[in-house]
């Protein structure tokens, strides 16, 4: 036996390994994710500098895509238009999302896994299902629309609900809701019992226990959910597609047309780019809402 | 609880039950109409059958689509959960500026929308030469839910603690002995949560996939363009089928995962 055996776990100092199996081997582990993420990332914004010459794409670096892309004031409305949208869902998901997952809290301890689940089932179920089931709802022929005639609100049936932004927006809040319900309820119920005691027993009403103890608490769950949300629906290209129709442009429909119809690959990266850097802010203003909260 | 409590309980009772309405009505009702068939958007529902879910056996093209989905499901699973695993392992060994790095990246293709993930895979594989493929599809799977898987066996990593594998490697046991004989058994539960919750990610993958799946399509996909024509009782006894499937997967994801949450804490 070498001296090799007895050393398992320390290298000896000044002596290196002739062939470093293990290194190698996390190398390339680590390094394949990377890649995978970061190449085509890094290509993808790259193409956004780029231009469309004949119908092929031309790799001479300018700004032009981003220039048209603000001076146009079309494209600028689509944006703010789909910024709105997406806070508004946002904002509604956080604040339904918040009641729903404060009553399960509040509820008997039973009832909490049942209620939680429940609320979560709709998360993995298929995306363009939900869509289908809200369509067939909300449609001219739809079930609201008979139903609104039955009980007599309407005289007959109304195209109020369907092919527009409204449409998109009350589609998006049921879609993107239960990715709000989830992470609230998990911030909620790691509040300890011992500080909402705490609060009472210094005489604390409950709104004041509320306002100061549960809120803060729960706020990294929360600004999580909002996040979701907001993300998914800056982004979202089918969603407008299939509630909104022709009235229903948005910025992510106008991103997937240019690789569509358009065929405008470069112009489409410039606007992914401008996408990306909406979201990765949303991320870092969310984080630093997390980091502030969890510090104090 | 104060009677004014009580009040803002019950208030918000109410929200839920009206959100879980608006939540599962639109499904369950699409659900039902499988079985009733429907003629010019009235339907007839003295006459309940189950031959849409008949035909659906005989047609070829959601057959086909099934098995890609399949396909992808459980390569998705295999390969995400071995490469999970090992940066989990990674970074439960080293925490240095490679495993942040690591954890950066892989955390951008999850929070990031899912369009820009499909569009930068698409324009690369367009740019390389590489044709569309159910490997393609794979690749963006995995890219989608490296981080969950990541993240889980981190958690139960983190919680086994470093002095088992230190004992482990004191006796002579090599990375892989103590990876095969001491980790592997403590992350059966966490690989198969993981397992479970990718296969039904990749399952349902609509806006990545609808980028990088050429002609072979998969169930969604395929799904899609048949929603975009309008509504049929054929779709509708396969959407069902289809969240039944999904209905089954979360709750097994969620019984999976309160199990180990009552036993950490128990």
């Amino acid at each position: 036996m070498t001296d090799d055996s007895l050393s398992i776990g320390i290298s000896a100092p000044g002596r290196k390994p002739v062939f470093n199996g293990p290194a190698l081997f996390w190398f390339v582990i680590c390094a394949l994710p990377v890649v995978a993420v970061c190449l085509p990332l890094g290509l993808f914004l790259a193409t956004g500098f780029w231009h469309v010459d004949n119908g092929t794409m031309v790799p001479a670096l300018s700004l032009d895509n981003y220039v048209n892309f603000f001076s146009n004031p079309t494209y600028v409305s689509v944006l703010l238009q789909t910024l709105t949208l997406a806070a508004e869902v946002a904002a509604g998901n956080m604040l339904i999302g918040f009641g729903i997952a404060y009553f399960i809290w509040r509820c008997p301890p039973v009832w909490h896994f049942p209620l939680l689940v429940l609320g979560t089932i709709p998360l993995l179920m298929s995306y363009i299902i939900k869509l289908y089931a809200l369509r067939s709802i909300l449609g001219n022929n739809g079930f609201l629309n008979q139903a609104l005639v039955a009980v007599g609100l309407f005289d007959k049936a109304s195209d109020l609900f369907l092919f527009n932004q409204t449409s998109i927006l009350i589609t998006m809040g049921i879609i993107y809701l239960p990715f709000s319900i989830l992470p609230i309820y998990l911030t909620l119920e790691r509040i300890p019992l011992s500080l909402l005691h705490a609060s009472a027993d210094l005489g604390g009403s409950a709104w004041q226990t509320f306002r100061h103890v549960t809120l803060p608490c729960s706020l990294p769950g929360t600004v999580v959910g909002g996040m979701f949300s907001l993300i998914l629906a800056l982004g979202d290209f089918v969603t407008p597609q299939m509630v909104g129709g022709v009235k229903g442009f948005t910025f992510g429909r106008l991103i997937w047309s240019q690789f569509g119809m358009a065929f405008d690959w470069p112009f489409g990266a410039a606007m992914a780019t401008i996408l990306l850097v909406l979201s990765i802010g949303v991320i870092v203003i969310a984080g630093a809402i997390i980091k502030r909260t969890e510090a104090i | 609880m104060s009677p004014r409590e009580r009040i803002v309980h019950a208030l918000l009772g109410c929200l839920m039950a009206a959100a879980f309405a608006v939540l599962y009505a639109p499904i369950i009702l699409v659900s039902v109409l499988a079985f009733f068939p429907a003629l010019r958007g009235k339907v007839d529902w003295s006459n309940p059958s189950v031959e849409a879910f008949g035909k659906l056996a005989g047609n070829a093209s959601i057959l086909e689509a099934l098995l890609n989905t399949l396909i992808v499901g459980l390569t998705t699973v295999a390969v995400s959960l071995a490469l999970g695993t090992l940066l989990a392992y990674r970074t439960s060994r080293r925490n240095d500026w490679v495993s942040r790095l690591v954890e950066f990246v892989i955390f951008l293709p999850f929070l990031l929308p899912p369009i820009i993930t499909g569009l930068s895979l698409l324009s690369s594989l367009q740019q390389a030469g590489i044709p569309r493929s159910l490997v393609t599809v794979v690749i963006g799977h995995v890219l989608f839910v490296l981080a969950l898987v990541y993240r889980l066996l981190l958690n139960r990593l983190r919680s086994i603690g470093a002095s088992i594998v230190d004992a482990s490697h004191d006796l002579g046991a090599s990375g892989w002995q103590t990876f095969r004989y001491v980790l592997a058994p403590s992350l059966s539960s966490a690989l198969l949560t993981s397992g479970v919750l990718v296969f039904a990610l990749s399952f349902d993958e609509t806006l990545i996939t609808v980028f990088l799946s050429g002609d072979d399509s998969t169930l969604p996909i395929r799904l899609w363009a048949m929603i975009r024509v309008g509504f049929s009782q054929d779709i509708n006894a396969l959407v069902m089928l289809v969240l039944a499937f999904s209905v089954v997967m979360t709750v097994a994801i969620a019984w999976l995962l309160q199990a180990r949450r009552s036993r950490a804490a128990g």
